[in-house]
């Protein structure tokens, strides 16, 4: 069976800097996959590699067993890849309601016996995020956790097959990010598979079916947490002895 | 922040480009065409184009002069003089901009202004012109520049780009009128060429003028100055050293205020000798002379607003081509204004030839409604009656209080009042574009022009016309902004702006004047009048009241549309571009159906426009200048606001105004400062955008909302800030801030408190933890402490 | 709130004899809070090394403590003076000089003029280029060199110029080590040493605690925008690794 996304041989060169080399990696559905590494090491590059928003120096980027790597953002997002940003990317000008509606309004049907309206899209997911208090705030004003909440709900209104989400934990607070964890192993199905680059090492070992490190755009290691905890060519990673 | 994420792989290598010309990177979105890899460069595309273009123009429009050495060079040699002209304009422009992030609009007004002080002192009061020269040069222009800087520019540093281009446009504006002001327009002033027009020296049997030589000098001397400056002196490697990396020069020490003034003073210095210098050139008329910014703008892109040298490349460039065209060729009177258009081209090919605007992450969109609240239809319908109710109250003169005579109401001011709804409906083309989706638009009069063009062709002058032909005019014009849009997505921001004056000024000097778009014959004539629902709108009353309806239709429309999905999507894709592409939105298409939109409403606009009479004055009614008015109005008021296109009426009403209280007699304090306000109003309350970005209609909005019974929201909105207000003041022994753990600390340590065991950093959470342990012998506290956050209370209580 | 009461039970910082201090800061971009409630006290003499994952704010504080950022609580004393809200260019004459993260440099400037604009701080041209170049001679050869094209070693000892020439009263340094070879990191964090025994106030910002723990008097845990553990630079970096792979 095709993994719904495959990374192979993705290099990714900015003038000198190598950001990315040779990275393959599978992220399946059902799961929650975690990529994770210290500072720089290339995890959100490789978030813009798949969503679009970068195109790698080479290889090829696979989604569902197809070629995506030519394909624009939108394409991909309306093929079914959704993320978030690590440094916030809400609509900040338009209500939390809004934000949701824009996705909700540019979703893709899973199947045909679907016939929820956009509205009552975002009004399920202000319901099931916990939003309901700030629908008509304006995003821009909103704290940075809830915001991220908000960009979360959003992704979610494309009714996705991959969920991208990087660094959802960043400016939340201890309840929060709990709660992120219980929605994102709630949500995690048949037909999602979340791949969260994040640096709350908690919360990471505590949701990840699979981790993968990177450093210095280099794969270190691969597997579960228990794994990747013990690993020592990771532990050295962090301790910065190279 | 994660380095990763700062990674560019731009076109320009990454230590040439300054920190806010650096995008975020992501594929070419515009289908690759099927061309050799040499071509999809759009430098090499646009060079190859440009040059097809001047050949094209050689071979076709040859006015059949002899070519001799001695013809070719003078041409050459006067072209190399205005080129370097040009240069001290931009090189000013590019100093200010890479020092300060001020895209300066009003460098031009800059140089008429004090071209025009020159005259004052040199020709009117017979100054020695070294004396005057020296004194507005060096003394005025470099003062002008760092009052402007200290009052205005400094502020503007962090501020939208919007609030950025709308300060210097007021500016330039407010300076034009002011020179207006000052020196009244009906005389003829000259400058007279340095050394007179007789006085020159043969080179190569031509015949050069001295003035025109001294020019090139000054250039010269003007470049390899301001080279050493730059490269030699402490202030000009600290002003590098700024552009370079404005945080670490601050880090080591060096004051922003100093650099960003000598920027100011060096940039108005230079505006000021271009203008002296090219006064003798052409008469001394302000719009003439400050028209001539855009030939300095193109010259700035030629080096990307930041290269001095491929700055003053350009700038040669367009003077020499232009004068070879002037001298060469002959176009016939339908296309005289070509020599004008050169600039404008050039600066439209340069700039999208630029590297493409790339989708970029993490931009802060701040000021913002805590809540946000749509305008209902319902309230639209209520308050767009009460506006037609007004209009007719208006038009009839039922409500004149006995100051005007209600029978003259019939002529002059009804009249303007046309020609500015017309105007009000192309700002209302603005709405969508500008104030939702955040285009930067400065060329909505030729949108409208393309609509009166359009209207002329289907109704044509004279005979009662069909008002459907409107609605044909508004099917057509959308493709037209849709064109428009292919190009404009490629860019963003102040290159976006430029373009859109480019399009604007390359329209009014090449599609407007051919005799086959507005013929001369429309000048000052009034169409024949509009014919809808079989009423016929020939009464000024009547088609006042067809206009103002026209308005709140497009109004309503606009209310409708920002409700729906579109409306939603195009705010969002002003947020963020990124974001909204990856939930989905196409960026392109998005774009091309606003522009095609606000193209509509632009023309309908100008076919209304054009039909009242007095519009139409000839090739000045298309001036960039009449639509940046429109543009700085919009942004006043606040574009993102529909009825902000009320504010156009500006003018006529406070010119009818004044023209009444002139007539009055007895109040000609009042009507003088009328007079005033009519002419600076419209820079002024732009300028007020510095204080208040949102603009004037959100401040009236906000003030008059509560006042309506349903808007209980507004009411608690402003009660709440009004506790905010209360407790800030009134917090902490009436001080605005809180203390200080510091101040706390000291202040327990002069009261003698000694119970002082914990780091000030555990006091908040030590008072809380020793209020709840002794919660029993402190009920009374129980409230205070709610109230107030702060410990200093309840340790006073102690 | 937790958080600060952890900070104050496990560590008593001295805010009264503290060169650099910064007392209870909130502060952020925009309406991203990033800092919720620093604490830290730098004394005269000392070697601080703040250490932490990314995000956790340790840029964010070194910004509050140069002036780049406004806190919106809190307060910053220089030498027990209260200098919130002053702006960097002052606190730089002041004597306050940061080094920041990923190369502190001016690209677009030849060696000497990025050292010409370290006068800006209030010292001679002529001591600023002895002591640039005596200590680091290899940038005496490259002085006509535009400073983008230098290696990323010696256009970081070009930023540590800075820290040497301008006689500060106090240095900050934001992950030096970033992206250089771990010969060179030793190098820099040499002359860091050097510096430490003149008797200069240091406050060291790494995501790494490896490189630091040779030259540090004390060490702190940053996590989430507040400052989680202060003691002995050793048992710190041992706690580090636990915090950075979440084992608890």
């Amino acid at each position: 069976m095709t993994s719904l996304l495959s990374v192979e041989s993705v290099d990714m060169r900015f003038g000198g800097v190598q950001a990315l080399s040779d990275t393959n990696l599978k992220v399946d559905t059902g799961k929650i996959t975690s990529l994770i590494g210290p500072n720089g090491a290339g995890k959100t590059t490789l978030f813009n590699v798949i969503t679009g928003l970068l195109a790698p120096t080479s290889g090829r980027v696979y989604f569902k067993g197809w070629d995506i790597t030519g394909l624009s953002v939108t394409r991909r997002s309306r093929l079914g890849i959704a993320r978030t940003f690590q440094k916030l990317e809400a609509f900040n000008s338009l209500s939390a309601r809004d934000n949701i509606l824009v996705a909700a309004e540019r979703r893709r049907r899973r199947d045909h016996s679907d016939h929820r309206r956009p509205a009552d899209i975002a009004d399920e997911l202000l319901e099931l995020i916990g939003l309901e208090d700030v629908s008509d705030i304006t995003v821009g004003t909103l704290p940075t956790g809830t915001a991220r909440l908000v960009e979360l709900a959003r992704a979610l209104a494309l009714t996705p097959t991959l969920l991208l989400l990087d660094e959802p934990s960043s400016g939340l607070n201890e309840e929060e990010t709990k709660a992120v964890a219980n929605l994102l192993r709630k949500i995690v199905s048949d037909d999602l598979a979340v791949f969260l680059v994040e640096h709350d090492m908690n919360l990471v070992m505590d949701i990840s079916t699979e981790i993968y490190v990177l450093d210095f755009g280099e794969l270190i290691a691969h597997g579960n947490p228990e794994e990747t905890q013990s690993d020592p060519k990771v532990r050295a990673a962090y301790l910065g002895s190279h | 922040m994660e380095p990763e994420a700062q990674e560019t792989p731009s076109r320009v290598p990454s230590d040439a480009s300054p920190k806010w010309e650096r995008p975020k990177a992501m594929r070419g979105v515009l289908p690759t065409l099927p061309l050799p890899s040499a071509l999809r460069n759009p430098v090499v595309l646009m060079t190859i184009v440009g040059v097809a273009i001047v050949v094209v123009m050689f071979w076709r429009y040859w006015a059949g002069y002899d070519v001799t050495a001695a013809t070719l060079l003078n041409a050459t040699f006067i072209g190399i003089a205005v080129g370097a002209l040009y240069a001290m304009y931009a090189t000013g422009l590019v100093v200010v901009y890479t020092t300060t992030g001020i895209f300066n609009f009003a460098q031009g007004a800059i140089g008429v202004f004090c071209a025009f002080l020159f005259w004052e002192l040199h020709v009117n009061r017979g100054w020695h012109t070294l004396l005057a020269l020296f004194f507005v040069v060096l003394v005025f222009a470099p003062a002008l520049g760092i009052l402007l800087d200290v009052v205005l520019m400094r502020r503007l540093r962090t501020a939208p780009l919007v609030v950025q281009l709308m300060a210097t446009v007021a500016l330039m504006v407010l300076l034009l009128s002011l020179t207006g002001e000052i020196w009244e327009q009906d005389t003829i002033r000259r400058v007279d060429f340095f050394f007179g027009l007789k006085s020159s020296i043969e080179i190569f049997n031509v015949n050069i003028l001295w003035h025109r030589l001294i020019t090139i000098f000054t250039a010269i001397g003007l470049a390899i100055g301001l080279s050493f400056l730059l490269f030699r002196s402490r202030l000009g490697v600290a002003m590098r050293g700024v552009v370079d990396n404005r945080e670490l020069a601050a880090l080591n020490g060096v004051r922003p205020g100093l650099v960003s003034s000598s920027a100011w003073a060096i940039g108005s210095s230079l505006a000021a000798l271009g203008g002296i210098l090219i006064a003798p050139e052409v008469e001394l008329d302000p719009t003439n002379l400050n028209i001539i910014i855009i030939t300095a703008f193109a010259a700035a892109t030629f080096g990307a607003i930041r290269s001095l040298p491929l700055t003053i490349v350009g700038a040669l460039i367009i003077g020499l081509l232009r004068q070879h065209t002037i001298t060469w060729l002959n176009f016939g009177s339908d296309f005289r204004f070509v020599s004008e258009a050169v600039a404008p081209v050039l600066l439209f090919i340069v700039v999208l030839a630029l590297p493409r605007a790339q989708l970029t992450v993490g931009r802060l969109t701040t000021n913002l409604k805590q809540r946000e609240r749509l305008t209902s239809p319902k309230e639209a319908i209520f308050g767009l009656a009460v506006l037609i109710f007004l209009a007719l109250v208006f038009s009839k003169g039922w409500l004149n209080f006995g100051i005007w005579d209600p029978g003259e109401w019939g002529s002059a001011p009804l009249n303007s009042m046309n020609v500015a709804m017309g105007l009000a409906i192309m700002g209302l083309s603005l709405v969508p574009l500008t104030g939702w989706s955040g285009q930067i638009n400065f060329a909505p009069l030729a949108f409208g022009g393309f609509g009166a063009f359009l209207y002329l062709k289907l109704a044509g002058i004279g005979g009662t016309n069909s008002g459907y032909w409107i609605l044909l005019v508004a099917v057509l014009a959308a493709p037209l902004g849709a064109l428009v849009a292919i190009p404009a997505s490629r860019l963003r921001g102040l290159y976006l702006a430029l373009a859109s004056m480019a399009f604007a000024q390359a329209m009014a000097m090449l599609f407007f004047p051919h005799s086959a778009i507005i013929p001369s014959t429309a000048v000052g004539v009034q169409f024949g009048p509009i014919r809808l629902f079989g009423i016929t709108f020939s009464e000024r009353e009547s088609y006042f009241m067809l206009l103002v309806s026209v308005f709140a239709v497009i109004v309503f429309a606009l209310v409708l549309l920002r409700r729906s999905r579109y409306g939603r999507r195009w705010v969002a894709l002003n947020d963020s571009q990124a974001a909204s592409a990856t939930v989905g939105v196409s960026v392109n298409l998005t774009k091309v159906i606003v522009y095609a939109i606000s193209a509509s409403i632009a023309a309908v606009g100008g076919a209304f426009w054009a039909t009242s009479n007095g519009s139409l004055e000839g090739v000045r009614s298309f001036d960039v200048i009449n639509g940046l008015e429109i543009v700085l109005l919009m942004a006043a008021a606040g574009v993102s606001i529909p009825l902000a296109g009320l504010f156009l009426i500006f003018r006529p009403v406070f010119e009818g105004l004044t023209e009444r209280l002139y007539d009055l007699g007895n109040v000609d304090w009042l009507a003088q400062f009328f007079d005033v306000l009519t002419t600076f109003g419209p820079g002024l309350l732009a300028l007020g955008m510095v204080i208040n970005q949102r603009g004037a209609i959100y401040e009236m909005g906000r003030g008059f909302s509560p006042i309506l019974p349903w808007r209980k929201d507004a009411r608690e909105e402003i009660s709440r800030e009004w506790a905010q207000k209360r407790d800030t003041e009134f917090g902490e022994l009436g001080i605005a801030r809180p203390f200080t753990a510091n101040e706390i600390i000291t202040l327990d340590r002069r009261l003698g408190i000694t119970d002082q065991v914990t780091p000030p950093g555990g006091y908040s959470s030590e008072n809380n933890g020793s209020g709840s342990a002794g919660s029993d012998g402190n009920t009374s506290g129980d409230n205070t402490s709610g109230d107030n956050t702060s410990g200093n209370t309840t340790s006073g209580s102690d | 709130m937790e958080e600060m009461v952890a900070t104050s039970e496990q560590i008593s910082l001295d805010h009264e004899h503290a060169l650099l201090d910064l007392v209870g800061i909130h502060a952020g971009y925009g309406t991203i809070d990033v800092l919720h409630g620093v604490e830290l006290a730098v004394q005269p003499g000392q070697v601080f090394a703040l250490l932490g994952p990314n995000g956790a704010g340790k840029t964010t504080t070194l910004g509050v403590a140069s002036g780049q950022i406004m806190p919106s609580t809190g307060s910053l004393l220089l030498m027990g003076k209260e200098v919130t809200g002053t702006p960097p260019a002052v606190l730089a004459r002041a004597g306050v000089c940061l080094i920041p993260e990923g190369r502190g440099i001016f690209p677009n400037l030849t060696v000497i003029e990025n050292l010409r604009m370290i006068t800006f701080a209030g010292v001679s041209f002529s001591d600023v280029l002895d002591r640039a170049f005596l200590q680091f001679p290899r940038l005496g050869e490259r002085r006509k060199q535009l400073a983008g094209t230098l290696s990323g070693g010696e256009q970081q000892m070009l930023a540590m110029s800075r820290a040497l020439a301008s006689d500060p009263a106090v240095l900050m340094l934001d992950e030096l080590s970033m992206g250089l070879a771990p010969i060179i990191v030793e190098e820099l964090y040499e002359q860091v040493g050097h510096l430490a025994e003149s008797g200069l106030s240091i406050l060291i910002v790494e995501q790494f605690a490896q490189s630091v723990l040779g030259v540090a008097d004390v060490a702190a845990i940053m996590t989430g925008g507040v400052i989680q553990r202060i003691g002995n630079p050793d048992e710190i970096a041992e706690e580090l690794t636990e915090v950075y792979l979440g084992i608890s």
